[in-house]
């Protein structure tokens, strides 16, 4: 669409996002959090910057999970000003985001609701911006077949069950494989709602999507190495939309250690950019460490260009790394064990 | 405590038999002796691998804690809850046998895995390696917890045991064998006293006996002095070959 178009109903969406980012956390103040002796200290840092007074009403002392909780509170709060506030195609394209943590949700309710946990202790353990109206009803389905009929066909998730999971796999799949499959629906969903949006948004989606398909590609094959998952069944985890598809994703499933994986990277050069450098010697990178880098590159140059959807993906993304990196420094100063604390994803 | 004996009749066999339980005691007292003391070396050695494991286990604890922070820093999302919500029933389960030191049944714990690890896959897409890393460092602090929880039972069970066999001990010590030499030196001090009174009462029969051989001697001399011939006719042994004039014997 054309960009001033975008500006009559997104423009102060937009400009609300790009002040947020503005407050996401400097290199000078991941320095001080790091130097902080105690979580107190931490505290004290933290109301300097953006985040403000948000842990002013904890009693003391200071808990890691309880800082934990309130950096996702303030987020979530965040995010969903800007979603009541959004109009069409912002609004769908915000839904989207969410769909990720309603797959996760729903993957623990059903897995409570196998082991016959009631629902009022499942219910706080929801990630909340993946809940959704019909979510208390989970409890009322006993078996997964009734589940699937009666709650999951009318959620925004139906189309991902429907594709790849039948009534009979739910019961008998793996949790995890559940949750992968759904996952792989959902992300060549997105891409392809991106793609139509077409513009901007999808040169700066795609890319970022393809990445995070690629990503979960390489990451579930080194994982399933030793485990009993066989190639077929890890062939279809793999979601399509990225760029290894169709060859790199054939020769990912064939591979049987991680040198065979490093092999596929070679061909495409981003990837082996980060392959290079990790490894599991403790002092290198790991795999995933480069990985979660390379996704904060793409999510800060999203930045870059306006009058896109893009920004508010990225700006979600970033902040949950942002929380990612402030509690993995808190546990190290609650934990006493500094040696790894400069471990964080560095953003800005 | 003291003069206290067993209430027994004295005479030889007593004393032998006295004499006997003496022996047995002693020896009992020296073996039960050696126990403790073997036992108290075991003791010893599981108070001095108690406190290393104790300090071992604070060390795995907190490599433990800080691969879990480690996990949830590299999976992103909360796998906390869908592990919690998929336990069904334990992997590591404990076998427990007794071991016999020094006569005493000592617990011993043995961890054994029944089941397959049903959290393969969790953080397959996500943090599966430092998974795994959390994965061993707790199996390696539940392992190091059975060990100390054995060798803490093994240490109550040998501080009782060791009491028991040093208070025996004591009481064989101080108590049984003094008993059985009062007896003894009792038994011995009534039969001396027993050979005393018969040898006073032989010594008085003799003298008495004395006495009236003496007093028929005299009585003797006098007669003699006296009528000799009746005396020595009555003396004389009486001859057969002689011819005397024998009184008739009437039937």
């Amino acid at each position: 669409m054309l960009d001033s178009l975008f500006n009559i109903d997104c423009g102060y969406l937009e400009g609300l996002v790009r002040g947020f980012r503005n407050g996401i956390l400097r290199q000078t103040d991941y320095l001080n959090l790091v130097q902080c002796e105690t979580l107190d200290d931490l505290k004290l840092h933290l109301q300097s910057t953006d985040y403000g007074n948000f842990l002013a009403n904890e009693p003391s002392p200071l808990q890691v999970s309880v800082i934990d909780d309130k950096l996702r509170e303030k987020l979530v709060i965040e995010f969903q000003h800007l979603r009541n506030h959004a109009v069409e195609p912002l609004a769908t394209f915000m839904d989207y985001i969410t769909y990720g943590y309603m797959i996760d949700n729903i993957v623990l309710l059903i897995t409570g609701a196998l082991h016959q946990r009631p629902i009022s202790e499942l219910m706080p353990k929801c990630h909340p911006l993946g809940t959704f109206d019909q979510i208390e009803a989970i409890n009322v389905a006993n078996t997964s077949v009734e589940l699937y009929n009666a709650v999951l066909v009318d959620t925004p998730l139906a189309e991902f069950f429907g594709e790849c999971v039948s009534e009979q796999d739910l019961d008998e799949l793996n949790i995890e494989i559940i949750r992968n499959t759904l996952y792989k629906a959902y992300l060549e969903s997105f891409y392809n709602y991106c793609k139509g949006l077409g513009g901007t948004t999808a040169d700066v989606m795609c890319p970022i999507l393809a990445f995070e398909a690629d990503r979960r590609a390489f990451i579930i094959t080194v994982n399933s190495f030793g485990t009993e998952l066989t190639k077929e069944d890890r062939a279809k985890l793999y979601p399509t939309c990225g760029r290894l598809y169709p060859d790199g994703l054939a020769a990912l499933a064939r591979a049987d250690d991680p040198e065979n994986v490093k092999q596929v990277a070679e061909f495409y050069t981003e990837y082996r950019a980060l392959f290079e450098g990790a490894g599991n010697n403790p002092g290198e990178k790991t795999l995933e460490d480069k990985f979660f880098e390379y996704e904060v590159k793409l999510n800060v140059n999203a930045f870059m260009q306006q009058f896109h959807c893009g920004v508010f993906y990225s700006y979600l993304r970033l902040k949950e790394q942002e929380c990612r990196n402030v509690v993995w420094i808190a546990e190290c100063i609650a934990q006493k064990h500094r040696a790894k604390i400069d471990n964080y994803i560095p953003i800005l | 405590m003291s003069g206290d004996k067993i209430n027994i009749f004295p005479s030889r066999g007593a004393q032998t038999q006295i004499k006997a339980r003496l022996a047995g005691a002693v020896k009992g007292h020296s073996l039960l002796k050696k126990k403790a003391e073997a036992l108290q070396m075991r003791f010893r050695m599981i108070l001095a691998k108690i406190v290393e494991t104790k300090t071992l286990m604070g060390e795995v604890m907190k490599d433990a804690a800080f691969s879990l922070a480690e996990a949830k820093f590299a999976s992103g999302a909360d796998f906390n809850q869908s592990v919690l919500q998929n336990v069904t029933k334990a992997r590591l389960k404990i076998r427990s046998r007794m071991d016999n030191v020094a006569g005493t049944n000592l617990p011993v714990f043995e961890s054994f895995e029944d089941g397959v690890d049903t959290y393969e896959l969790t953080g397959l897409s996500r943090g599966g390696q430092q998974m795994g890393k959390l994965k061993a460092n707790f199996k390696r602090a539940i392992e190091l917890l059975i060990e100390l929880a054995g060798l803490q039972a093994s240490f109550i069970t040998l501080d009782i045991v060791v009491k028991t066999t040093n208070r025996r001990v004591n009481a064989i010590e101080h108590v049984i064998i003094p008993k059985y030499e009062r007896t003894l030196a009792y038994i011995i001090s009534e039969l001396d006293e027993l050979e005393r009174e018969e040898f006073y009462r032989l010594k008085k029969i003799q003298e008495k006996k004395k006495q009236a051989r003496d007093k028929a001697d005299k009585i003797k001399e006098k007669l003699k002095a006296e009528g000799l011939l009746k005396e020595l006719a009555l003396d004389e042994t009486p001859n057969l070959i002689d011819e005397h004039q024998d009184e008739d014997l009437l039937f």
